[in-house]
């Protein structure tokens, strides 16, 4: 047994201490435990977006490059769920550009390549039109793209890519990756919706898989990437601040 | 003249089983979480004796399947699939399965069970409240294969689709039920529940049916003269 063990042994400073520990072990427990509450869907759901980079490919996509999106809302959840995306009279729209490739890294034997692009910058904005227009055309950048996608006004939300990576391959039979990135909300109408109680506003998730598949339908010439994706608040879990005798009468 | 007859009729073979610029249509969008049951390593996706499950609800659908997102809450559940394979590449792993099923159910907004996730699946909510309702589309799922991120969970899947059943079944005309099925995966959410591996978002197209029309011998002779 080491001294420190051994100072201890006096059974009121033993009681007391486990005490203290186990309260400081189930505070701990509360703090960092996942909330049991019901999966929160998704803030902005879409489908599509089209991404487009001059001089790009699916499996090339050189530094410096400048990658673009444009996509269509098709769907809102909370905190956003007044959001109608399915009425005809409004469409709600978003613009990404500005995203840099830091170059294209390939894994893998000639059979089986994986290709994986880090972006830095891009910044995402989303608006809201009363008079829909939004029109994948050919061969952006053209008249429609991105025109008809950032009109409407001001935008409801603006944000920042703090991250932004391509993922794709050479095997896949339907030609099927992933685009993920990071967003840090910094304006819009809305973003006081992203806040929390204490202020800080929630970053956001952009996910979703992408496919450089080139059928009538899902392909648009000009355009590198269809996304199916989707942003998630990646809000922290919520504390409190209490003291160790509210904390000593939950366990009495 | 032969020669040309058959030369002609093995060109029209080839240009009606060519995928390459076959038009498609979407089917349905999808959103869920995914894990595994069974799970003999919780520590890995994608072992060997593992089982995939994928869970969620599917917000967009399209003809011709015949729906009302207003009044019904629309779900999927996808299983079956069991890994054959798995070849790493970098941090990344191709998990290669064998087939499996997707099946969408419809359910009442104001009389059924609105879906719960819950936590560490299977559980008292999941899959059950996916599943219950009608069962509208059953479609086979083959081909299916994962690529991921062993450092964030971050992928993709995809797989061949074939509709093979449900209460629609009947919707969908005997040359137009092939298609396939693709869906993005992220372990970086911080709203996957406790005991799913991934978030899931996917959508799933139908081929085009493959147009035909009658003639006769001596058009197509013509035709090549």
């Amino acid at each position: 047994m080491t001294p420190r063990a051994l100072a201890t042994t006096a059974k009121g400073t033993t009681i007391m201490k486990r005490w203290t520990t186990l309260a400081m072990c189930a505070a701990m427990l509360l703090v960092s435990a996942p909330q049991s509450h019901a999966a929160a869907g998704p803030v902005i759901d879409w489908d599509p977006a089209y991404m487009w980079q001059p001089g790009g490919a699916f499996n090339n996509l050189p530094a410096g490059g400048i990658q673009r999106m444009v996509g269509t809302v098709s769907g809102f959840g909370a905190p956003l769920a007044f959001l109608n995306a399915n009425i005809p009279a409004r469409e709600y729209t978003f613009v990404a550009d500005s995203m840099v490739s830091l170059g294209t890294v390939t894994f893998g034997p000639p059979s089986t390549q994986i290709y994986q692009t880090d972006y830095t910058g891009g910044v995402i904005r989303l608006y809201e039109d009363v008079s829909p227009d939004a029109v994948f055309a050919a061969f952006p950048p053209n008249p429609q793209v991105p025109s008809t996608f950032e009109d409407g006004g001001a935008p409801l939300l603006v944000g920042y890519f703090t991250r932004y990576t391509v993922t794709t391959n050479n095997f896949t039979a339907f030609q099927t990756g992933s685009i993920e990135g990071d967003i840090n909300w910094v304006g819009g109408t809305l973003l006081p919706y992203f806040q929390t109680i204490g202020g800080a506003v929630c970053p956001g998730l952009f996910t979703g898989g992408a496919t450089w598949n080139t059928a009538p339908n899902v392909g648009i010439p000009g355009y590198l990437f269809r996304h199916d994706g989707k942003i998630d608040l990646q809000c922290p879990t919520p504390t409190s601040t209490s003291t160790w005798g509210r904390l000593k009468q939950i366990y009495r | 003249m032969r020669k040309i007859v058959t030369t002609l009729f093995l060109l029209a073979c080839a240009v009606a089983v060519a995928p390459a610029a076959r038009a498609q249509s979407l089917l349905f969008d999808y959103v869920g979480f995914d894990y595994e049951s069974p799970n003999p390593n919780p520590g890995t996706f994608g072992e060997l004796g593992s089982g995939y499950v994928g869970l969620g609800t599917v917000p967009n659908l399209f003809g011709p399947l015949v729906t009302n997102v207003v009044a019904n809450e629309y779900t999927y559940v996808m299983s079956g699939m069991t890994p054959t394979g798995i070849v790493p590449v970098g941090p990344f792993l191709i998990i290669n399965y064998t087939p499996g099923t997707i099946e969408i159910y419809e359910d009442s907004r104001s009389l059924g069970t609105a879906a719960d996730y819950g936590v560490s699946p299977p559980n008292a909510q999941a899959p059950s409240s996916f599943t219950d309702g009608t069962q509208v589309l059953v479609g086979s799922l083959t081909s299916f294969q994962f690529v991921v991120d062993t450092a964030n969970g971050t992928g993709s899947f995809e797989a061949v689709f074939n509709v093979t059943g449900g209460s629609q079944l009947a919707n969908f005309p005997l040359n137009q039920r092939a298609g396939w099925t693709f869906a993005g995966s992220s372990g970086n959410a911080l709203n996957i529940p406790a005991g799913y591996a991934h978030q899931i978002d996917g959508q799933t197209f139908l081929d085009e049916p493959v147009t035909t029309h009658r003639t006769t011998w001596g058009r197509v002779k013509a035709g090549a003269r």
